[in-house]
């Protein structure tokens, strides 16, 4: 075993005791090798924020999906498709506090200059960690009266950030 | 020995990521916290928990805590000289690595702090997150005078890097423990204070009388020295609530592993 593989089963070893059980920092012996318990965090994305497809009728308006997934549709709109709020599952040491954060609004763009803009909302801004825990993230999409068809592509950033 | 270990985080893992079929940037990260007192540096596990092969960035960003706890972002031409100084005073490699599904991989952490630096505590927030494949939109999506959307997510973790320099002392108090009600849902909220050069790390614990196990307890709760004040509120289920409601003591701990010293104690009527 060379020194890289060795780190490797080490970080290996670290990771498992930390997740097995979820406890906060302390020490045990591994053979020849010493390891610490870290606190650890994961972040798993689930579920994507899709607005579906959306039809522009008689004029500009929004489409707004709920951290819960529903869609609102404005009336000058023709909105088809399914919607799903993104979902976010965080994983760490129980009763850990952590804070959300993301952008108000992000652009959309379709490659050829053409824009719409989209309000971003989140479910929570903190969770105390409890087992099972995930967020949501709806958004509203603003689309113009004269909106340019296409396919329109963007991305938002989302945070999870330990105090 | 060693490899039966492995095979529990490969197990785990697997069971982490099981959930969906999703672009690649799953990550775990740990610890969550990091403290340099001395010239010594340290390490930071990343680790992909995605089943496909993914590209991470780690990065170093300011924030600063307002008066509701939230770590908003400051850009670094707003910089105070001591967040610019913390800015410059950590190093750390590798900043972009490749990973296998299930592959960790350590991030090497350094100080680097000159020899007249002031007492004080610095801080910056290390950011890990996956650099998101460009996703083609496929022809199924595009449709005739519609608009088809594609919102990626980028999403990551941030966890503090704190950095302290001489006895830097610093003390708490816990008022206003309150309950609040706004229809179904209930929030525990009380207002934590701060005085001193450094800032406060612990545990939130309620105690009800003749209970040896506390009523109610959150972790990892800072309070940063930007802040002298600042209002916390935890959402709880009614059950919880009528727990908590009536004569009651808040304690405010540092983590055992920080030595478990008491940071603050008030006895208060829960209301």
């Amino acid at each position: 075993m060379n020194i890289r593989m060795m780190k490797a089963a080490v970080a290996g070893s670290v990771l498992a005791l930390g997740l097995a059980s979820g406890a906060a920092q302390a020490a045990t012996a591994d053979g020849t090798a010493r390891a610490t318990i870290l606190t650890q965090v994961a972040v798993t994305n689930t579920s994507d924020l899709q607005f579906g497809t959306v039809a522009i009728g008689t004029g500009g308006g929004s489409v707004a999906v709920s951290t819960a997934g529903a869609r609102t549709c404005a009336t000058t709109l023709v909105c088809t498709g399914a919607t799903t709020a993104a979902n976010f599952n965080v994983s760490g040491a129980t009763g850990m506090t952590v804070g959300i954060s993301h952008p108000g609004s992000v652009t959309l763009t379709d490659g050829s200059g053409n824009n719409m803009t989209a309000t971003i909302a989140s479910s929570a801004s903190s969770l105390v960690l409890a087992g099972s825990d995930s967020f949501r993230v709806g958004g509203s999409l603003n689309v113009g009266a004269t909106q340019v068809a296409g396919a329109y592509a963007g991305t938002f950033t989302v945070t999870v950030n330990y105090q | 020995m060693r490899l039966s270990k492995f095979a529990i985080l490969m197990g785990l893992a697997a069971s982490a990521w099981s959930g969906g079929a999703r672009a690649a940037g799953d990550l775990l990260v740990a610890p969550t916290r990091v403290v340099l007192d001395g010239a010594r540096g340290t390490e930071v596990i990343l680790n992909n928990i995605d089943s496909v092969p993914a590209t991470y960035r780690v990065s170093l960003e300011l924030r600063r805590m307002d008066a509701q706890g939230n770590l908003d972002e400051i850009t670094p031409e707003n910089a105070t000289p001591a967040e610019a100084q913390a800015l410059n005073m950590i190093t750390y490699a590798p900043r972009r690595v490749e990973l296998a599904p299930n592959q960790p991989q350590s991030i090497r952490i350094g100080l680097r702090a000159p020899a007249d630096l002031p007492d004080g505590e610095y801080r910056v927030h290390m950011l890990f997150r996956a650099i998101p494949d460009a996703r083609p939109v496929t022809e199924t999506e595009q449709v005739n005078n519609g608009l088809s959307i594609a919102l990626t997510p980028i999403y990551g973790v941030t966890i503090p890097v704190i950095i302290r320099k001489g006895a830097l002392k610093a003390t708490a108090a816990i008022g206003d423990t309150r309950l609040v009600r706004t229809g179904d849902h209930v929030e525990l909220a009380m207002s934590l204070a701060r005085e001193g050069a450094r800032s406060t790390f612990g545990r939130i614990r309620v105690l009800k009388p003749g209970k040896s196990e506390p009523a109610f307890e959150a972790r990892g709760v800072a309070i940063y020295p930007e802040v002298t004040r600042r209002n916390i509120s935890f959402p709880i289920d009614a059950a919880t609530a009528a727990a908590l409601a009536g004569p009651a003591t808040i304690q405010y701990l540092e983590e055992p592993e920080a030595g478990g010293r008491m940071i603050a104690e008030t006895q208060t009527v829960i209301k």
